[in-house]
């Protein structure tokens, strides 16, 4: 059974055994976002297999967001059609934690509220999430009280709190401090080995380029080129991505 | 300087059985103003919020219907809000009404109107993100409201509905022309009949009571709405 969604745009498949690794998890046809004129996302196609990690990049404006949002309903696309085997969860560049909840109230309200876990359950959860990302002693703690990096860990661990079998993650650290990225980034890497599926849009090309499997560069809502990382990089085949890299560079 | 003491002695003596006689009529207008206060805020500030919500409805017959009668309730004087319903409820329900629910029925579709557009500004103001969290989260649009959104809301709307409580405790005097014995027409009286100010003073200072009380209770509860939001040691 599948259910439609969004202007019948997102179709989630209800999923009776858990996907394999190398099952499609998500797939995107023709997907088109306007915005009052402004064409953000135009006639995307895209698909990937459970446990990949797509890293998305390109320059500002160039729709990256809108296509992440639009997986998850955030964006409501104008044309298309996606085919989702799963749950998302996302991070966003801004954290947006619930600053009225403690660290552990954000991780447990979503999955007391929509999936009815019971308390204690759900607490000893976040507590090993909490563990995963390094923060068992911020439980208690309101986000205001803790530094963004730390904020952005919290946000990650409150999105898995879901359990969700595909991650988005929005620029997660563009909004941090330099010396602080690598903290949230090596909470990325530790998901990427437990074989999380996850999609990247990030300007963390080291990160990129290390971490995914696939990467893809957009440009004027258009996904140019996409390859392995050695390709993208290394032996970027068009005018426009060879451009984008240069100026990311210096 | 004997003399001046002495008289001053008299004067206050006076003063103070003449304050004696006048007290209780002041204190039945006294409870009579706090009950208009407390009934007007009991039911006003609950009935803020749906109007508030409505006002932000996409669906615009409900939207139209909240932002128009704000628009009457804030954009006209309460004195003639009060004149109004008093002439029109007993023809409207065809029976005399009492003075006081006459008053409390107009203070509260008036205040309503005020703590919808309080409420209005507060939710406005919540972040875009919260939702959007909310959302991928899988959170549902009710909760959502209610536990992310409202409740974030509460520090935004305190100032300024605390504010509102005050500005209430003096319109309740307002009531005194649809006859309603409150405080000020009880005093008024007492003036009136005894051409003395004193009756005057002693309700503002009464006044006053109520006023630093709603300003203590007011801080108190600011303090407590605005603790995730005080960087502390952590
Ligand atoms: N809510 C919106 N309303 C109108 N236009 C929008 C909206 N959101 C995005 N756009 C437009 O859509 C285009 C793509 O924006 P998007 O945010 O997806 O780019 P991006 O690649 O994520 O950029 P950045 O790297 O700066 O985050 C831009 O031209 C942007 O101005
Ligand atoms: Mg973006």
């Amino acid at each position: 059974m599948a259910k439609k969604e969004a202007g019948m745009a997102i179709i989630r498949h209800e999923i009776k055994e858990h996907l394999q690794t190398g099952d499609i998890i998500l797939e995107m046809k023709h997907i088109t976002k306007k915005f009052s004129g402004v064409t953000a996302v135009d006639k995307v196609d895209f698909s990937m297999k459970k446990g990949e990690i797509v890293a998305i990049i390109g320059p500002s404006g160039s729709g990256k967001s809108t296509f992440l949002r639009s997986i998850n309903g955030l964006e409501e696309i104008t044309e298309g059609e996606i085919n989702l085997y799963g749950t998302t969860g996302m991070v966003f560049q801004h954290f947006n934690l619930f600053p009225h909840m403690t660290c552990l109230g954000n991780i447990t309200y979503a999955p007391i509220k929509v999936k009815g876990k019971k308390k204690d359950e759900i607490e000893k959860r976040a507590q090993e999430l909490l563990e995963l990302v390094g923060l068992s002693e911020k439980r208690d703690v309101y986000p205001i009280q803790i530094s963004g990096g730390q904020q952005q860990r919290i946000a990650i661990a409150r999105a898995l709190a879901m359990d969700p079998d595909l991650m988005l993650f929005d620029e997660p650290t563009s909004a941090l401090d330099p010396e602080i990225t690598g903290t949230v980034l090596s909470v990325m890497q530790k998901l990427a080995e437990q074989d999380m599926s996850m999609i990247i849009v990030t300007h963390e090309m080291n990160f990129a380029r290390n971490v995914a499997d696939r990467v893809i560069f957009m440009d004027a809502g258009k996904m140019i080129e996409e390859g392995t990382p050695q390709e993208i990089f290394e032996h970027p085949k068009s005018e426009r991505l060879r451009d984008f890299l240069n100026t990311i560079t210096r | 300087m004997g003399e001046f003491f002495s008289n001053f002695a008299t004067e206050f003596v006076e003063t103070a059985a003449y304050i004696g006689i006048i007290l209780p009529a002041l204190l039945r207008g006294t409870l009579v103003m706090v009950q208009l206060f407390c009934w007007t805020l009991l039911l006003s500030l609950p009935l803020g919020l749906p109007i508030a919500l409505g006002s932000n409805m996409k669906f615009w017959p409900v939207r139209i219907f909240c932002r128009f009668y704000v628009f009457v309730f804030r954009g006209t004087p309460l004195l003639l809000q009060l004149y109004f319903f008093y002439f029109f409820l007993p023809i409207a329900f065809g029976v005399r009404m009492e003075e006081l629910t006459t008053a409390v029925v107009t203070f509260v579709l008036n205040y309503a109107a005020y703590f919808a557009e309080i409420y209005r500004g507060g939710i406005n103001g919540i972040d875009r993100g919260q939702y959007e969290a909310a959302k991928a989260l899988g959170i549902s649009k009710t909760q959502t409201m209610l536990g992310i959104i409202l409740p974030q809301t509460m520090r935004i709307i305190l100032p300024p509905v605390s504010n509102e409580a005050i500005v209430l405790v003096k319109d309740t005097a307002l009531a005194s022309v649809i006859t309603l014995g409150e405080l000020m027409k009880a005093s008024r009286g007492a003036v009136n009949r005894d051409v003395d100010a004193t009756a005057y003073v002693v309700a503002a200072v009464i006044y006053l009571m109520f006023t630093f009380l709603l300003t203590v209770i007011s801080n108190k509860l600011e303090k407590r709405y605005s603790l995730y939001n005080q960087r502390e040691a952590g």
